[in-house]
């Protein structure tokens, strides 16, 4: 490790808990700190808590107990009619895309800098930049259902960086890819990274994590049993049988 | 100046989109709040003609009309008039004869001057307009007359003692009927409208999900189904406007003619009031029942 003391991390977790209305336990006593730039794979079983962390992340749900932090801002504090500008901090993507299937790739790009009130004069320059940044130029008119899964996940991606965020959340962008295509993807969220944002990815693509070697953090049953800088899929000792 | 003209171009092509993508339920809630505004202007209407109606009467109050029949010579009718006048309860005595009660029942409006012309005699008696200090004092003053063989018997004066009452009653009644059914019709209608908000936000749910996703502020995402909900209520209100605009001077030239004895009148003036009334009840339905459609939904 470098002997760099590291400021204040980026996503700071603080002993949390979250306990749906229904009583089901979806996270306990879970403390991670996640500093600018990092690369990290948050693996588990389906229902371990993954996707709970990440909607805690950008406060679609809020912690019953503990505290995050995001870019230093308390999200149990942080009042509703703030949430907004939190959001466009957070770049997002899902395995279903979320794309609007009757606007066009621009349009879909477009759309979430004209929700947000950007500067509509810049809008055009940035979403060809972002689109491309993602390798698809020259798409701009096609309607998603005439695009491939991996060219509408990069529609998504272009669509969540529109913002430029310093966090890039990915829940399962694999999810629906064939393995070339995820590979693609993947190379993409490098690129993001490398540019200096931070990507957390959760993922139950055994192979890329195993492949390529970054911080992982496991999640089963809402509590964090592994983190790993380096690490793979599954923990060394299961590895070996 | 460029972000408020984005919200403003965004919410009303979003309205209008919304309006016409579920076009069956947004022509039902303009159809509802037509109806209540319909009601509404009507009803303000009448009351206000039933009001011009007490007002008048009121001032006749005070009068009333002795017929004298025809065989009465002038002189008795001048010594009877002499007699009247002596009463202390009595202010005035004015005669009308014959000819001046036709040449005032002329005066009426909508009334076919050829209609008279074809009776060929003047069937109106001659007359002494009573005036009196106090109006209680009426009722003896009618049962005193009626007495006089110089009267006519049919009918003696034109006394009526209840027909204020009636008036104001029918008034209250009308009015309160009225009430009623408008304060049952806007309820109807804000309950349409928020259910045709709540349709469009459903058939809307996946932009709204990226909206918030990508961070839209809350009244970003709302304003497009107020705006929708306003569109509603000035489509009804537009259209109950145009009719009861254009309908009521007619109404009241045509029920001139069934009523000659009522005093009705057109008043422009009430009318602009009215029907402005009735564009911000519209503009008022519209937004409480787009507020109340929006309210539950996108709060998490």
């Amino acid at each position: 490790m470098a002997a760099v003391v590291e400021a204040a991390p980026q996503i700071h977790l603080a002993h949390v808990e979250k306990t749906y209305p229904n009583g089901t336990v979806a996270l306990r006593d879970v403390t991670l700190d996640i500093p600018k730039q990092d690369f990290v794979f948050l693996v588990g079983p389906s229902g371990a808590g993954k996707s709970t962390l990440v909607r805690l992340l950008i406060r679609e749900e809020k912690v019953t107990a503990g505290t995050i932090q995001v870019e230093g801002q308390d999200l149990s504090r942080l009042k509703r009619r703030h949430l907004p500008y939190l959001r466009r901090k957070i770049g997002m993507v899902f395995q279903d895309f979320k794309l609007l299937p009757n606007l066009t790739v621009f349009q879909n790009v477009a759309f979430a800098l004209r929700v947000t009130e950007g500067a509509l004069r810049h809008l055009k320059p940035k979403v060809e930049e972002v689109l491309s940044i993602v390798g698809l130029e020259g798409k701009e008119t096609k309607f998603p259902e005439q695009l491939s899964g991996g060219e509408q996940q990069r529609v998504a991606i272009a669509r969540a960086l529109v913002h430029d965020p310093r966090i890039f959340l990915a829940d399962e962008p694999t999810g629906n890819l064939d393995p070339a295509t995820s590979w693609e993807i993947i190379q993409l969220l490098l690129q993001i990274n490398a540019r200096g944002t931070t990507v957390m990815m959760a993922t139950h693509n055994r192979e890329i994590v195993d492949v390529m070697r970054r911080r992982v953090v496991a999640i089963e049953g809402g509590q964090i049993v592994r983190d790993e800088d380096a690490g793979g899929y599954h923990a060394p000792a299961l590895e070996s049988h | 100046m460029h972000r408020l003209w984005n919200r403003i171009d965004f919410a009303f092509s979003s309205a209008w989109q919304n309006f016409w993508r579920n076009a069956a339920v947004s022509v039902a809630s303009v159809l509802i709040v037509w109806v209540v505004l319909l009601a509404l202007g009507s009803l303000l209407l009448v009351l206000h003609s039933l009001d011009q109606i007490v007002a008048l009467e009121k001032t006749k109050a005070s009068a009333i009309s002795v017929y004298l029949a025809d065989t009465t010579p002038l002189s008795s009718a001048m010594d009877f008039k002499l007699h009247l006048e002596n009463d202390p309860r009595v202010t005035d005595v004015t005669y009308v004869s014959k000819d001046q009660a036709m040449a005032r029942f002329r005066q009426l409006p909508a009334l076919d001057p050829s209609v008279i012309d074809t009776l060929g005699t003047n069937p109106l008696p001659a007359s002494l307009d009573v005036t009196v200090k106090d109006i209680r004092d009426l009722a003896a003053i009618d049962q005193e007359v009626r007495n006089s063989p110089l009267v006519d018997k049919s009918p003696s004066t034109n006394y009526e003692p209840n027909v204020i009452d009636k008036i104001i009653l029918l008034a209250r009644v009308a009015g309160i009927a009225g009430l009623v059914l408008i304060i049952g019709l806007t309820g109807l209608s804000v309950f349409i409208i928020m259910l045709t908000i709540r349709t469009a936000i459903y058939l809307r749910r996946k932009e709204i999900e990226v909206m918030k996703l990508v961070g839209a502020t809350d009244w970003f995402v709302r304003w497009p189904f107020i705006v929708e909900g306003l569109i509603v209520g000035v489509a009804g209100a537009a259209v109950a406007v145009l009719i009861v605009g254009f309908g009521y001077r007619p109404a009241v030239i045509n029920l001139q003619s069934v009523l000659i004895f009522v005093p009705l009148a057109f008043d422009p003036v009430y009318l602009r009031i009215v029907l402005a009334a009735m564009l911000g009840f519209g503009l008022l339905l519209g937004s409480v029942g787009s507020y109340l459609g929006v309210r539950r939904f996108l709060k998490q």
